[in-house]
């Protein structure tokens, strides 16, 4: 009897087998034959009868993609580059960059001159665009409303995590930032024209800060008292002067974008309506379905589609992302307080390996600090090689790996596994040096948390540029007194150069500056640069002008459809 | 019925302290556990003045059983708090749409797996013996053994891509005298599917059990001894006596409609509780968490009571408090 039993059992898998293996061969053979039901789970649902077509019906001129909520959509507030996505389409500022990375006037006439005070401060004369209304057309935009806007950033009531960090430049921000002044004296509205800025010190990188959201202009009217953590209704609806319109916010379901007709700049937005599909679901999967126009690529999928019989290889694009991802020592505390250890650390890493095998070519290996695509980029800078012999030898100078006892790097991360790159590295200092490296995976907030403290040896983790400026990669990174300088690393020369290429006038002496303090920095490697990021991502061909932007720059005025 | 009164009246008393507890244990683990979720939207940007301003104007640095007692007196005149993982906005706007999606499609699946899943467990147990029996059986037990995580690719892959009959997730809805109906779209065809035919497995295998128990009672031989017919043995002899231990299951079932599944709601794209809660826990969104834990807690302790009230009248045997029985 219970043999028999058995048998039933084992049969009755087989059987399952058989009709799912059949049914997927029947699928393949593109078998259309409807009436024979969708299977068990078909049966007393009831749906109305599926059409014919089960693609969502599509909106003449409408982009289809696929977001993650923002997590604020106020100008004031945004962090996170998620964020600053949307709001560079639906908001605008006095500048922004366009598609070459050069900086053009947005809602300002054109790009003023700096003139210097005596004082040695700087002012500048933004003549407002006299054409410009708020999205619902009730009113222009004047200067007294970048006062406002961005008095708003700055105001310790705000609760901005970035307002000081964009505008600290102006003259008297800091103060108004701490609750000292009634207002930041170094904007000043002339008339409501004309708004004049005054900031520090000859700063070549002040216009690209003021590219950022924190610089953006909001409606006065409806934004009120509202700070970043309360009120925030407003952004469910906003009123800005951006080339596309928030029509629709459904939280975690869809952002619906329409044009703005009547958008100052040129390209004019040719596309009707973006749509933004923020509930999740399987990107590559809707792509492929067409329910989605574009998607990214990720490493699992990248064999597949570089694959040239795949269909999905003729639109496959990748082009340069302007960021670094690097692993960063504590520099005060032993072993890796000796520039030493540090450079046999970095030159026992094969970048190549990683780049290459660990990361199918999704990246490019990383020499230096700045990213390719960076103004002030050098070419030339060689970096640490991978030199195992080298590595141990440099080793066995700081005193051997014994002195490297009980090392652990920390990473971030939600999983129990710890990412391939990271494996990959330790596995190579295993290897090359014959030192032993554990990791310890944290959540974000625990990692930020112990970065704060300093309670760490070496961490791995990226950064991505906010504005176009060697000044975002080098100075905050890596001058003494910087907030962001979480290595500790601190050496008076790379901080004399970063001071002088903050207000040196000449573009290419700056950037000399720069690279000369990049070059010490790699040498003494507070960090090893790993990789620098591609956007990779597939595009329907149909999708005319969409440009995989290395960072975040109002975009989707550029894009059209075209079958 | 005077029994039945105080008992149900004594553990209404108990579901307040039950929800209490919990709720200060939530709380606890979110202010004392690790973590800081000023620290994670502040990123790479650290100013240790803003956090502190921010902290204070979010009281976060006032006394512990302060928070507590300020969130506890909001929660109960209806403010459920301010998210942080959209930032601002009010905890009750963002997190009741997405019960109600999550309630929708779990509540369908539901009525789907017991729909399918009791009338499969009597039918398997009256065949025991034969091979329809663990045919039957194995059928379902193959579904419930496969990982939603396979299943949810698989089923895109065969329904979306290879016959283009389904859109491979989202979530459509329709207004129906100003509610959001997501259930009558297509959409939730595949959802359905990947819910139900694992969730069938277990009622089925269930009721079988319970079945195969009742067919050896004595009632049961009289009845077919009294020469019914054979319908009326298994509806109303069989069917109904192995329904009761049910209820159990039942009541948990319900609980289950407001705990969305993480997996199936990103992979299909589905604006459910599920997602969002994991979201919140990853951002320290403590206001959001309190939410969803007290939310479900109380279902949770309802749905006990209303269980262990329906036993009461089902089977007077196992009534508590005396003044029963036959």
């Amino acid at each position: 009897m219970e043999t028999r039993r058995l048998i039933f059992v084992l049969g009755g898998i087989a059987v399952m087998l058989v009709v799912v293996v059949g049914g997927l061969a029947l699928a393949l053979s593109g078998g259309g034959g409807n009436g024979d039901g969708g299977g068990p789970g078909d049966t007393g649902d009831d749906t109305p009868a599926a059409e014919s077509s089960p693609l969502p019906e599509r909106v003449e001129g409408e982009l289809r993609l696929f977001g993650p909520d923002p997590i604020t959509l106020d100008p004031a507030c945004a962090s996170d580059a998620g964020s600053a996505e949307y709001i560079v389409e639906i908001f605008s500022g006095l500048v922004s960059f366009d598609r070459d990375l050069k900086i053009i006037p947005d809602l300002a006439e054109e790009i003023p001159e700096p003139t210097q005070n005596p004082d040695g401060t700087v002012t500048y004369t933004f003549n407002l665009r006299k054409d410009v209304k708020f999205h619902d057309g009730s009113r222009r935009v004047v200067a007294e409303d970048f006062k406002f806007s961005l008095e708003r950033s700055l105001d310790p009531r705000t609760l901005s995590t970035v307002g000081i960090i964009y505008l600290d430049d102006i003259v008297g921000a800091r103060e108004f930032a701490a609750g000292d002044a009634d207002e930041v004296s170094g904007i000043e509205v002339m008339n409501a024209n004309t708004l004049k800025i005054t900031i520090d010190a000859p700063k070549a990188y002040f216009l690209a800060k003021l590219t950022y959201p924190t610089a953006y202009v909001v409606d006065r009217r409806e934004v009120g008292d509202s700070t970043c953590f309360s009120d925030t209704q407003w952004t469910l609806r906003p009123n800005g002067t951006g080339p596309f319109k928030l029509e629709e916010w459904q939280v975690g379901q869809r952002i619906v974008l329409t044009a703005n007709e009547g958008f100052h700049l040129d390209p004019k937005p040719s596309l009707a309506q973006v749509t933004y599909f923020l509930a999740g679901g399987s990107a590559l999967i809707m792509y492929e379905n067409d329910e989605i126009d574009l998607t990214g690529v990720g490493v699992n999928d990248i064999e597949r589609i570089r694959d040239p019989s795949d269909p999905l290889n003729a639109e496959f694009r990748e082009s340069p992302s302007l960021n670094t991802f690097y692993i960063g020592f504590n520099t005060q505390v032993p072993p890796f307080d000796d520039p030493v250890v540090r450079r046999a650390f970095g030159m026992a890493i094969d970048k190549k390996v990683l780049t290459e095998v660990v990361l199918k070519d999704l990246v490019v290996p990383a020499n230096g600090v700045l990213p390719p695509g960076m103004p002030g980029f050098n070419e030339e800078l060689e970096g640490i090689p991978f030199d195992p012999e080298g590595a141990r030898a440099l080793l066995e100078e700081a005193g051997g790996p014994s002195i490297v006892r009980d090392a652990t790097l920390l990473d971030s991360g939600r999983g129990a596994s710890v990412g391939p790159i990271i494996e990959a590295v330790v596995a190579m200092w295993e290897e090359n040096l014959g030192v032993t490296v554990d990791v310890n995976q944290e959540e974000f907030g625990l990692f930020l948390r112990d970065l704060d403290e300093g309670s760490f040896q070496m961490f791995s983790l990226g950064w991505i540029a906010d504005y176009v400026d060697p000044q975002d990669f080098l100075d905050i990174k890596f001058h003494s007194a910087s907030g962001n300088n979480e290595m500790k690393y601190s050496n008076p020369q790379v901080d004399d150069l970063l001071e002088r290429a903050r207000v040196e006038q000449d573009e290419a002496t700056r950037y000399e500056l720069y690279q000369e303090a990049e070059e010490i920095i790699v040498q003494e490697a507070p960090w090893i640069p790993l990789y620098h990021g591609k956007t990779n991502a597939l595009v329907k061909p149909y999708v005319q002008g969409y440009f995989l932007a290395p960072f975040v720059i109002p975009n989707l005025r550029y894009v059209s459809l075209s079958r | 019925m005077q029994g039945l009164a105080s008992y149900i009246i004594r553990r209404l008393l108990w579901a307040p302290v039950i929800l209490l507890a919990v709720s200060l244990v939530t709380f606890g683990l979110g202010r004392f556990g690790p973590g800081d979720p000023i620290q994670i939207l502040q990123g790479q940007y650290r100013d240790p003045e803003v956090r502190e301003r921010i902290a204070n104007e979010l009281g976060y640095n006032d006394n512990f059983f302060v928070q507590y007692g300020r969130y506890m007196g909001n929660f109960v005149t209806g403010d459920l708090g301010t998210s942080l993982t959209y930032r601002g906005l009010p905890v009750a706007d963002v997190i009741f749409p997405r019960l109600w999606v999550t309630f929708q499609y779990n509540l369908l699946a539901l009525v789907l797996i017991f729909a399918i899943g009791l009338p499969a467990g009597i039918w398997s147990a009256l065949r025991q013996g034969t091979w329809m029996d663990p045919f039957l059986i194995s059928v379902f037990l193959f579904f419930a053994s496969v990982p939603v995580l396979v299943s949810i690719p698989v089923m895109q892959w065969l329904f979306a891509l290879k016959l283009g009959w389904l859109p491979s997730g989202g979530w459509e809805v329709r207004e129906f005298f100003g509610i959001e109906i997501g259930v009558l779209d297509k959409r939730i065809i595949l959802p359905l599917i990947i819910l139900t035919l694992p969730g069938i497995a277990g009622v089925a295998r269930y009721m079988r059990a319970q079945v195969l128990e009742v067919l050896d009672e004595d009632y049961v031989r009289t009845a077919r001894a009294k020469g019914l017919a054979e319908f009326t043995v298994v509806s109303r002899h069989i069917a109904r006596n192995a329904l009761l231990p049910l209820a159990t299951i039942m009541g948990f079932a319900l609980v289950g409609l407001l705990g969305g599944s993480i997996f199936l709601e990103t992979l299909l794209g589905i604006p459910g509780i599920g997602s969002y809660a994991f979201e919140a826990v990853f951002n320290r969104d403590y206001d959001s968490i309190m939410a969803i834990v007290l939310i479900t807690s109380t279902a949770f302790v309802a749905a006990n009571l209303v269980v262990d009230i329906t036993y009461a009248f089902i089977d007077p045997r196992i009534r508590l408090g005396g003044g029963a029985g036959r």
